[in-house]
């Protein structure tokens, strides 16, 4: 075996022990970094947007000099060509609309319209492509523009899923490491919320419509169950990544999140562990008051991700069950100095992570604004404190 | 005549969007004087902010009493035309440069609204000039500003930086869920708030009313 296929194997399993919720050789490091890989390696977010071979580099030249267990693919999801091609409406890009050194804005808005629920819930795909394309492209305004704006995309999509598999293999052959999660897919009331009916549009159907919304978000749940699946190429050893958003207090009062959140996410989640697959529960924001809800899950099924819920109680009611990870502040890592950063994952390690299950990360998606000496003091801490 | 509106407030912090807009139309229709009716509104808004300060109400009743706010205004607007409206002052808020993030300054801006403040709101993506062409112009005391992502709270310090340049007599509050004393430091501002009622909570002291 070589070197780097060890090495390989090593990190996979330290992460893969901490998320069945036991301890390995050391606290394992995941790093979801985004922009910030585009900023250490040198590049403008105009670049890594509109160039893929410029958003796999950047991700080359941390994992060259950092030693972490796992980190996401390339810093950019979003790449600006295909959303051009398409002529998105709901999307700025660096370089196009804003300064090629802003990070890309989605204008959310009710591209859903309340009226639009039956027939969303008769057909969603159908909807999706008959109606709600056309209103979220510019280039879908006559059937000629729209096919051909259709084959662009999809081709440029292809093109960049073979060149992220090529650099996958690459990164895992050279390097040693591999991706923290494979597949993706959302809570239904996310789905809903975030890019359908809009955060205003929804809050509004939970008062003036709440059966045509139940109704939506259960024709969901199948569907949000083969798409993380599907997205994950059916692997089962790594988490799906699940970033969770409209269920973080205060957005919904209890009655709400009871009614409307949790019941189709807990199914969603369910349905992917009748797979054999983990969800990476991103709880985005402050989750606490909901920890004995989402005790409520099957052992293991999740790795529930800390940012802001209070981490003390995270540990006391999903410890032991629920392999837990996150919560080194986003501010921190902008603001503080290598030493706070260091004491926090000290902290971190002393009272979380002290009986196994545990993976060290910031609390949310690293921005281009972290400081570089702040990210090696998170690693360099858990490296060397984080031993078993 | 008064009683055309009574419960009007209850409505509103019930949420009951079609009694509130009932309640206004049969009191236009009535002639009652359509600045009562926007302070029993306000009062209205008002009750809604403490209830989420107690923790009683959450965002969606804070977004559902907004919606319900802005169509009895929509109501009542065309008649206040010419109504001189007492405030307890001006207050420039808006979501900063690179930013389009307006959920939480929406709320601050609507509570500030009903505790009886005048709000101009220069929307998201503001700079630094906007801010201090809106406060010199208003001779605003306070400064709200807006921001979401760490990653854009550097306009932030340069947009304070640029206000206190130009010498202008106006405390700054910022919010937003990553703000924190660390940021508040970082950024020069005088105040900072994370939750939806902590905006109202600082004009009280900036204008002690």
């Amino acid at each position: 075996m070589s070197d780097k296929k060890k090495l390989y194997q090593e990190r996979l399993n330290r992460y893969v022990t901490a998320m069945d919720v036991g301890k390995p050789d050391r606290v394992p490091i995941r790093l979801n970094l985004s922009e910030f890989l585009a900023k250490y390696a040198g590049y403008t977010l105009q670049e890594i947007y509109y160039q893929m071979d410029k958003n796999i580099e950047s991700s080359n030249k941390f994992i060259q000099d950092f030693d972490v267990d796992t980190v996401p693919g390339p810093p950019s999801l979003w790449m600006g060509g295909i959303h051009d091609a398409t002529g998105a409406k709901y999307l700025k890009f660096a370089g196009r609309e804003l300064d090629k050194d802003k990070q890309f804005q989605f204008l959310e808005s009710d591209y859903m319209k309340a009226e639009d629920y039956d027939d969303f819930i008769e057909n969603p795909t159908k909807w999706i492509l008959t109606t709600l394309l056309p209103r979220l492209h510019t280039e879908f305004k006559d059937p000629y523009r729209a096919h051909l704006s259709l084959i662009k995309g999809a081709a440029g999509m292809v093109m960049n899923q073979g060149m992220l598999a090529e650099a996958g293999k690459r990164w895992a052959e050279e390097y040693g490491i591999f991706p923290p999660f494979s597949g993706m897919s959302k809570a239904p009331f996310d789905t809903l919320g975030d890019v359908l009916r809009g955060l205003h549009g929804i809050m509004m159907d939970m008062h003036l419509c709440p059966d045509k919304l139940l109704a939506a978000l259960d024709v969901l749940v199948d569907h949000n169950i083969y798409y993380g699946m599907a997205t994950a190429a059916g692997d089962t050893t790594l988490p799906l990544f699940m970033p969770l958003h409209r269920g973080s207090y205060p957005f919904l009062n209890p009655e709400q999140w009871d009614k409307f959140y949790w019941p189709t996410l807990k199914k969603v989640i369910e349905g992917l562990w009748k797979h054999g697959k983990r969800t990476l529960f991103y709880a985005e924001g402050d989750w606490t008051p909901y920890l004995e809800k989402i005790a409520e899950l099957p052992d293991k099924s999740i790795v529930f991700h800390v940012d802001m819920t209070d981490m003390k109680k995270a540990k006391e009611i999903l410890g032991g069950r629920f392999c837990l990870s996150g919560n080194v502040p986003n501010t921190l890592l902008t603001y503080g100095t290598p030493e706070e950063v260091s004491d926090y994952c000290k902290k971190l390690i002393d009272e979380v992570a002290c009986d196994g299950g545990f993976i060290m990360d910031a609390g949310g998606v690293v921005q281009w604004d972290a400081k570089v000496e702040n990210v090696r003091a998170m690693i360099e801490t858990t490296l060397e404190y984080g031993v078993y | 005549m008064a009683n055309q509106i009574d419960g009007l407030k209850d409505a509103l912090v019930g949420l009951d969007m079609n009694k509130v807009l009932d309640k206004v139309k049969a009191g236009l229709d009535a002639g009652v004087d359509p600045m009562d009716m926007v302070k029993d509104l306000q009062a209205g808004m008002v009750e809604i902010g403490d209830r989420f300060a107690r923790g009683e109400y959450f965002l969606s009743e804070l977004i559902m009493s907004g919606e319900i706010m802005k169509q009895a205004m929509a109501l009542l607007e065309p008649k206040l035309a010419g109504v001189d409206q007492e405030y307890k002052g001006n207050i420039v808020i808006g979501t900063v440069q690179g930013d389009i993030h307006d959920l939480g300054k929406n709320i601050v801006a609507m509570l500030l609204k009903g505790a009886g403040y005048n709000v101009i709101d220069l929307g998201v993506d503001v700079p630094a000039e906007k801010f201090i062409d809106a406060v010199k112009e208003n001779q605003a005391p306070l400064l709200a500003m807006s921001v979401l992502l760490t990653g854009c709270q550097d306009p932030m310090r340069d947009i304070i930086k640029a206000v206190r340049d130009a010498g202008l007599d106006v405390k700054v509050l910022i919010g937003g869920n990553y703000v924190d004393e660390k940021v508040k430091e970082y950024c020069g501002a005088d105040y900072f708030g994370t939750t939806a009622d902590d905006g109202v909570k600082v004009a009280k002291e900036v204008f002690g009313a």
